[in-house]
């Protein structure tokens, strides 16, 4: 069974427990008390992660740090079908690389406008937006030009990816960093069909799409 | 003004003029759209009808986005307190803090045109003109939308800088007009660009192109024109951050009715036909039951709640109540079903022999006395023949919603169930008993209220002996009177008109005499005393009034009995005294 | 960056506000406060301290209820009293600050609305179908309005029965940017565990806001109270961001309320007649 070192408001956090609903693997959350306590950053929790940061996991002993690396590895070891992972077509196993690079932006634009905005993380607060529009408007145009193609998401193909995982929480979440999203229609779409993924699992601040028939 | 006429540019108000506010591709399967036109923000949605739904984008509860809401396809819910509200006339339809009430049917949120045109749709927020005007370069031959590119720069600048694009060195001709720049390219092709003006230092280029390319190559354009495009933005945003910032753009908010400024208070109405409908189409759905459907002749059709009736004025005079039968956001057209009673007074017997398709009807506004509450876990729902009318849009909205729910209809034969082509819609729901004896039909009624748990509720329409077994057999299986609800299509009592007394008015501080032989209903209207009515038989409850003092002499059959008992509240069309004197709230 | 004007509202000006919370103060902070450019910290033997940034000058400070309280105006002598606090086996702390782009008053008419619950807090607090306020009483108490006798079907506990579960509520607004809330408190019938939002507005349209807390509960963590709390919170946070305008109209005309919204009319009408008009857009300003 996995244990996830987990923080409720997390959006790294919330990519591996996003993850692991629609994989459908169990896992056991402990959680860590991240603020007000900053116990990531505890002497004890750096015999678990010496970086000092969150998520981990610990999968019967084996310990992975880093969010998107955790999502390589539960999508190759969780994932018969081998999509999440495309590790079976290099074409798309290169994309999934280079859009998980990609997230690694988001992560340290859009996300950190959140934190600086809902918990008062020092950044240049300018900047940090400044980079996430910057991204997102690349985004934007890709998925624009993907829907053309008739495909849904980030990596080229039929199925979602770990990348679209690795993206969606910094992209949904970008509202509580002052970052709006009117200006990226096709981005928005995207969070829809995110949303509709069999599985699918909010966050506090991701709003659920409404249920309904699909007649 | 339209590049097509060279017309005098952009002296005239903006908001007068058709402007594109997104790409007819943007606006997908019940997705909300997060548009924004001269500083004013919009939802926009297209419901599974096809409509275009461009709405100012601020629910009229407490100023949330409705682009954060959810589209179920006929409605849009708000995200905040779930609020309803309907395609096309953004009327509400549901308030889930008050599931008893039928929401009043005057909020609705403030809705702005769209047209379809050159694949963009176009909105205005006081249009001159039914839709866009022509663009002469696009005129005749098939057309592409190219990427629309948002720029941090106001419209003009961007128009500007728009002339000056001839990325392929195609020796462009540039034409500028009011809201576009439109360009004859050497090798024969158009493109029109349209700029969204979003706000002071904001706006959409949304450019479309003529002829367009073979299928083959239109990535390929695409991708060019989108480049090209990104490259003049980088321009333009630089050449307007060097300018001085605008104050951005601040549109009026519209006021809410007053009426629905404080919390609201019943506004009493007589029985009025505002309305004006043609009947579109008319057919038999089952047998003796012609299903109509009605349109509008001008306008929308007001919002309607599942339970609702609409007065229908004959011809001859008569006034007939009939339950709307259609599903959640559906108002193009109302559609009702009249059963032939062979005992008719003229009423069934004109809808089913004289009026025609293409006849012209008066009709009232959809009231409804038969509010359905949706917070219950399962809702039973118990239709005996033509009384499957206002279930089946109970039905449809509980389906739509995924709400848990049975449907029973009672009927003679297979020939006598109407709307088959709906229920079947509603799948495995729906269970039709047909041809039973009143014996089997009170086992089968009674197998229906089985299993009750305390958020459940029944609803019940059709012959007064079949409602009268229902209320039997639900207060047997333990149901508390105040979860099944009723609703009589007539009044089987024989009204007993022969007392006479004094009925006193409490706010209006009149005190009136009700001979034998007239209403009280009448006595008021003949002393200018508005009370709404519908059936006037003592089934619909539109009368129902308020009684402070006096002991009522009911004989109608829309209060329960507990309701009798109490006697708070009586309906005005045949209720009487029993006392010699009642004092109503009126 | 939001750059608001420094308020000139007096009402709001001459009020305590909470800043942060006593043990989550470490160095000194800048922030801003009502718009003006603050600083704040504790001084020697945790005695609270706050001054302008323009001038150094200090400004009144305070510790009340475990928060550093600061005033840029002339506040009170005291911050209004809640009298749980002095119950001995109440447990006090701050369940978490977020930072959110809404006026303080938007925010705190969230915090007194209950008919959200099914759809913005759906599982936690409600569910749909029990989406049904019943109607209570709203009364002026010495000039703060109290909501009583609110009752609502929570989920939580109903999974462990078949009949519903349902919660009793009380509210108290007892400062313009504050509110309270009572709530029926698991083991003890006769008593009511008691919270708050107090909001430390940067300025009219941006606020961070503290849950305060008093509970009776002897059997969670503060860790996992504090996780429900700020869940609860965050959930709210899309919800106030996308209301618009920011600031909250006193129009009556301008929204439109049903009757489950007592409370938030008589918030409402009480900010008007107490003359607020920061973070507010008052009644005839259009
Ligand atoms: S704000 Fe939309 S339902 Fe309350
Ligand atoms: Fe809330």
């Amino acid at each position: 069974m996995i244990t996830l070192y987990d923080y409720e408001l997390s959006v790294n956090c919330y990519k591996q427990r996003l993850m692991m609903a629609i994989l459908g693997v169990e896992y056991t959350s402990v959680p860590v008390d991240f603020y007000p306590g900053w116990e990531h950053k505890s002497a004890e929790f750096a015999k678990i992660n010496p970086l000092g940061h969150i998520p981990v996991i610990d999968d019967d002993g084996f310990m992975l740090r880093d969010a998107h690396a955790i999502l390589v590895y539960l999508a190759s070891r969780y994932d018969p079908s081998r999509l999440w992972y495309p590790v079976d077509d290099p074409c798309r196993l290169g994309e999934t690389a280079q859009w998980m690079l990609f997230a690694e932006g988001t992560t340290n634009t859009a996300s950190s406008a959140r934190l600086h905005d809902n918990l008062g993380y020092d950044f240049d607060i300018d900047a940090v937006r400044a980079g996430a529009h910057k991204l997102f408007r690349v985004m934007d145009e890709h998925l624009w030009f993907r829907e053309r193609e008739g495909l849904d998401w980030v990596v080229s193909g039929a199925h979602p990816t770990i990348a679209d995982i690795a993206l969606f929480p910094d992209v949904a979440l970008s509202e509580e960093g002052g970052i709006s999203r009117l200006d990226y229609p096709a981005l928005r779409r995207w969070t829809d069909r995110v949303r509709r993924i069999p599985g699918f699992v909010t966050m506090p601040g991701v709003i659920a799409l409404g249920e309904s028939p699909w007649d | 003004m339209s590049p097509g006429d060279g017309g005098p540019g952009p002296a005239s108000d903006p908001r007068h003029r058709w402007h594109p506010i997104a790409a007819v591709d943007d606006l997908v399967f019940r997705h909300v759209y997060h548009g924004k036109l001269l500083g004013r923000e919009l939802a926009v949605w297209r419901a599974d009808d096809g409509f275009v739904n461009v709405w100012e984008n601020r629910c009229l509860h407490r100023g949330v986005r409705l682009s954060i809401g959810a589209s179920d396809g006929r409605e849009l819910v708000c995200a905040y307190h779930g609020w309803r509200y309907a395609n096309r006339t953004a009327g509400c339809t549901y308030i889930p803090a008050h599931p008893a009430d039928a929401p009043a049917r005057t909020i609705c949120n403030r809705t702005f045109v769209a047209v379809e045109r050159y694949g963009l749709v176009w909105s205005a927020e006081d249009p001159e003109g039914e839709a866009p005007p022509e663009a002469a370069e696009l005129a005749g031959a098939e057309t592409l939308v190219l990427r629309n590119l948002p720029v941090n720069a106001g419209a003009g600048l961007v128009i500007d800088g728009l002339a000056g694009y001839d990325p392929e060195s195609l020796a462009a001709v540039a034409r500028r007009t009011g809201d576009a720049a439109a360009l004859q390219l050497g090798d024969g092709t158009a493109i029109v660009f349209f700029v969204q003006p979003v706000d002071s230092d904001r706006s959409v280029i949304r450019p479309v192109m003529t002829p367009a390319p073979p299928a083959a190559d239109r990535i390929g354009v695409l991708r060019r024109h989108s480049a090209a495009l990104e490259a003049l933005r980088k321009n333009l945003e630089e050449e307007a951050a060097r300018r001085p910032p605008a104050e951005p753009m601040t549109p009026a908010l519209e006021q809410v009715p007053i009426h629905l400024a404080e919390l609201p208070e019943p506004s009493p109405r007589g029985r009025q036909a505002p309305l004006r409908v043609r009947v579109a189409r008319k057919w038999d759905t089952a047998a003796d039951v012609a299903a109509f459907e009605l349109e509008s002749i001008a306008g929308q059709l007001p919002t309607f709640q599942p339970g609702a009736h609409i007065d229908v004025h004959l011809a001859n005079g008569l006034v007939r109540q009939y339950s709307l039968t259609n599903g959640p956001g559906q108002l193009d057209r109302y559609r009702i079903g009249v059963k032939l009673e062979p005992e008719s007074r003229g009423g069934s017997a004109a809808m089913h022999h004289t009026v025609r398709e293409g006849d012209v009807l008066a009709v009232s506004e959809p009231r409804n006395n038969f509010p359905l509450r949706r917070n219950a876990e399962r809702t039973v729902l118990i239709a005996g023949g033509i009384g499957i009318t206002p279930l089946l849009a109970m039905a449809q909205a509980l389906h739509h919603s995924n709400l848990g729910f049975e449907l029973h209809c009672f009927a003679r034969s297979p020939d006598h169930l109407a709307f088959g082509e709906t229920l079947d819609r509603l799948g495995d729901s729906v269970t039709a008993h047909l041809g039973l004896s009143p014996a089997d039909t009170a086992a089968a009624i009674a197998r229906a209220l089985e299993g009750r748990s305390p958020s459940d509720r029944v609803y019940g329409c059709g012959p007064a002996p079949m409602l009268a077994a229902v209320r039997e057999l639900a207060e047997a299986a333990g149901w508390p009177a105040e979860t099944v609800h009723f609703e009589y299509f007539a009044n089987p009592t024989e009204i007993d008109d022969s007392s006479s007394f004094e009925v006193a008015l409490a706010r209006s501080a009149l005190t009136l005499a009700v001979p034998a032989g007239r209403t009280v209903l009448e006595v008021l209207r003949d002393n200018g005393v508005d009370v709404a009515s519908s059936c006037e038989v003592g089934a619909c409850g539109t009368c129902s009034v308020g009684v402070i003092e006096g002991e009522p002499d009911h004989q109608d059959v829309y209060l329960t009995s507990a309701e009798r008992a109490e006697g708070a509240r009586m309906m005005a069309c045949v209720s009487r005294s029993l006392g010699p004197r009642l004092i109503l709230d009126l | 960056m939001s750059v608001s004007g420094v308020c000139a509202d007096p009402v709001v000006r001459d009020q305590w506000y909470a800043l942060a919370a006593v043990d989550e103060i470490g160095a000194d902070v800048s922030t801003r406060l009502l718009g003006l450019p603050i600083g704040y910290g504790l001084g020697p033997g945790g005695a609270a301290r706050a001054w302008r940034a323009d001038d150094g000058a200090p400004i009144p400070a305070r510790v009340s209820y475990g928060y550093l309280w600061a005033s840029v105006g002339e506040p009170p002598a005291e911050v209004f009293d809640v009298p749980e606090t002095r119950e001995p086996d109440r447990r006090i702390f701050n369940a978490g600050t977020l930072g959110l782009a809404v006026s303080a008053p938007r925010a705190v008419e969230n915090f007194l609305d209950i008919a959200h619950f099914p759809y913005v807090h759906r599982g936690l607090l409600g569910d749909e179908p029990h989406t049904e306020v019943a109607d209570y009483d709203v009364v002026d108490r010495d000039g703060e309005i109290w909501a009583l006798g609110c009752r609502f079907h929570q989920p939580r506990a109903a999974a462990a029965s078949t009949e519903e579960v349902v919660a009793q509520y009380q509210y108290r607004v007892p400062h313009p940017y504050c509110a309270m809330l009572y709530k029926s408190a698991p083991g003890h019938p006769d008593r009511l565990d008691a919270m708050g939002i107090f909001t430390h507005p940067l300025d009219d349209e941006r606020i961070r806001a503290h849950l305060f807390l008093c509970l009776l509960d002897d059997v969670n963590t503060d860790a996992t109270i504090r996780r429900f709390q700020q869940t609860i919170l965050a959930q709210d946070m899309p919800i106030l961001e996308n209301q618009h305008p920011k600031r909250l109209p006193l129009d009556p005309r301008a929204e439109t309320p049903v009757r489950c919204d007592k409370t938030a009319i008589a918030y409402r009408r009480w900010l008007s007649s107490l003359g607020v008009t920061y973070g507010v857009i008052p009644a005839g300003a259009g």
